[in-house]
């Protein structure tokens, strides 16, 4: 379990954390969502205790990180994949984190099989690849068999197989009873590990529920109907008490109405009807919705620049 | 995934915490896992004997061109330790490595979120790089020094009549050869090892107050090289009365033998003040150190 209370940082004049209050409950996949720079890094340093809170708590099954005797034990975290010294093994990086909670070398041995860095353990690790380090960080998070734990962007870098691997992990370690936070600036990533979901957006929480609660309160069942006699037909619709918009296609998009309704609508009006089907709002869109406003730095198109 | 048959039982959780022995070894184990760390401890052991040797070969060369004066300051035992100006260099890079390494790749992240205590990590990285670096220097500074007084016998030195001071050599014709109970030569040849130690502590304060590999070696280097000449370019009235505050003068004052009154008065400390005024430069450094670090974000 973490709690955040009223959890505030800041670096000079930036604002990176604003007054955060969540939990993360154990046995399930909490995902911690928002646009790069939201403040999810700073976030999960001041629960290990790198970044001292200007205001607010952050505890770790109700006690601070610095009451934590075997920090280790307790939480484990994947910050950096890269922040390994390129010179040393990755067997020797282990074990020099190993002893400092007094962590058996066999524990290391163990680990190293979980991730599948067996075979390269004693090998620099500065020849490894980012997905290679990402594993490597992620053995270092589990060293200690911690309940709770925190991974920053994991499945950055990773290849397809890899990221599958990350998912069905978390998934079994939330399995076990842990407490499992990781961030991601990816939604869609996030509806296929998580169930519980944190969002915030320039430091401030957005959304503190689940994934499934998350989709439905913020996507509105869409229908994409197409008609010869559109202005008859949105009419209707709009008698009927439907909202209507036109897509750029020349399509309606209708809401208020089930794909059903507006098949009765049209029918009842007399009016053709050549597509009828309902729209997918990806989740990307509602969460580039959610914190269009709230993204530090936007990207922007050419032609956008040129308007 | 690979499962294992017998997972690994952990010792219990509720008794003790991760301590300092703990941090220790895993400080050891960081330390002795990289090759950088050998490299330096070589480069001491190999300038400290090697270039001291040579040294003392060219010096006893010139034994019979050297006037009076000169053979005054003959010192048969700063001569073996000539390879420590090279040393602490290498020392102070090794110092300041062992914390800066883990800034630049951000592993230090993953030391801090070890241990809730942070003091710990510092304790235990002066621990282990204090003890690594005496070990070697001492063996290298005697290693040295034996080495050195077998190539002046090998001049056809003399030892100094019993009970002698090393400063009355200058009455000797031959070229005088010292054994560690001369005067001052243990203490000389100790302290050579200390001087070392005291620095590779300092780099290791710098590194945790710097942050930056380059930052801090370049601070580190600025003590022992750039101060001293900023010291020469003051007016003599200021420079003479801070010289002899200087981290390298008083490297030097902890290693002379042939302190004589008219050379040195006022230039140098006396070898023990030296120590101690080095030892609180070091110790001023590790602890506003020890203040940044609990205090900053990591």
């Amino acid at each position: 379990m973490i709690s955040a209370e009223g959890l505030t940082k800041s670096y000079g004049s930036t604002r990176a954390v604003d007054g955060l209050t969540f939990e993360v409950r154990p046995g399930v996949v909490t995902g911690f969502l928002g646009p790069n720079g939201s403040g999810k890094s700073t976030t999960m340093r001041m629960v290990v205790g790198l970044d001292h809170p200007d205001a607010g708590t952050v505890t770790i099954g109700g006690r601070g990180f610095h009451d934590l005797r075997w920090p280790l034990r307790e939480v484990g975290a994947l910050l950096e994949a890269k922040a390994i010294h390129p010179g040393r093994t990755a067997y020797d990086h282990l074990l020099a984190i190993a002893h400092t909670n007094s962590i058996p070398r066999g524990r290391v041995d163990e680990v190293l099989g979980m991730v599948g860095l067996e075979g390269v353990s004693r090998r620099r690790a500065g020849k490894f690849s980012l997905g290679m380090s990402q594993r490597l960080g992620i053995a270092t998070a589990l060293l200690g068999d911690p309940g709770v734990l925190l991974f920053d962007e994991p499945v950055n870098g990773l290849d397809p197989e890899g990221i599958l691997w990350v998912r069905t992990l978390l998934q079994s370690l939330a399995a076990e009873g842990r407490t499992v936070f990781v961030s991601s600036h990816l939604m869609s990533e996030m509806a296929l590990t998580a169930t519980d979901l944190v969002v915030i957006g320039r430091g401030r929480l957005i959304a503190d529920t689940t994934v499934d609660d998350f989709i439905a309160s913020n996507t509105e069942a869409t229908v994409l109907v197409r008609s010869p006699s559109p202005a008859e037909l949105t009419e209707a619709l709009v008698s009927a008490g439907a909202c209507v918009s036109v897509a750029d296609d020349g399509g309606l998009l209708v809401t208020g109405a089930d794909a059903a309704r507006v098949g009765d609508v049209a029918l009842a009006a007399g009016v053709a009807v050549h597509e009828l089907s309902p729209v997918q709002v990806s989740l990307e869109q509602v969460f580039m919705e959610l914190t269009s406003d709230m993204v530090d730095y936007h990207g922007h198109t050419p032609a956008e620049v040129g308007t | 995934m690979t499962t294992v048959a017998e997972p690994v039982a952990l010792p219990a959780i509720d008794r003790g915490r991760a301590g300092l022995s703990g941090q220790v070894r895993s400080e050891w184990t960081k330390l002795r896992s990289v090759r950088s760390t050998w490299v330096c401890l070589a480069i001491v052991v190999v300038a400290g004997i090697g270039l001291s040797a040579l040294v003392t070969n060219v010096e006893a060369g010139r034994w019979g061109t050297l006037g009076l004066a000169d053979r005054a300051t003959f010192d048969p035992v700063r001569f073996s330790q000539t390879g420590s100006f090279l040393s602490q260099f290498v020392v102070g890079v090794l110092g300041a490595l062992v914390v800066t390494s883990e800034y630049a790749t951000g592993s230090i992240r993953t030391t801090l979120s070890a241990t809730s205590r942070r003091t710990t990590v510092l304790t235990a990285k002066l621990i282990v790089v204090g003890l690594v670096v005496l070990v070697v220097a001492e063996v290298t500074a005697f290693a040295s020094f034996f080495t050195s007084q077998a190539i002046l016998l090998a001049h056809g030195a003399k030892a100094l009549p019993p009970g002698s001071s090393i400063v009355t050599q200058v009455t000797s014709p031959t070229i005088p050869y010292v054994s560690l109970s001369d005067g001052g030569a243990l203490r000389a040849v100790f302290l050579s090892g200390i001087y070392l130690l005291l620095l590779a502590l300092l780099a290791c304060a710098i590194g945790f107050l710097v942050r930056h590999t380059a930052g801090a070696i370049a601070t580190f280097v600025g003590i022992l090289l750039v101060l001293p000449l900023i010291l020469d370019v003051l007016p003599s009235s200021i420079s003479g009365a801070f010289e002899k505050y200087l981290p390298s003068n008083l490297g030097l004052a902890m290693t002379l033998v042939t302190t004589r009154k008219t050379d040195f008065a006022g230039v140098l400390l006396p070898p023990w003040p030296a120590v101690g005024l080095l030892v609180a430069y070091a110790a001023v450094a590790v602890a506003v150190a020890t203040v940044l670090l609990v205090r900053r974000d990591a």
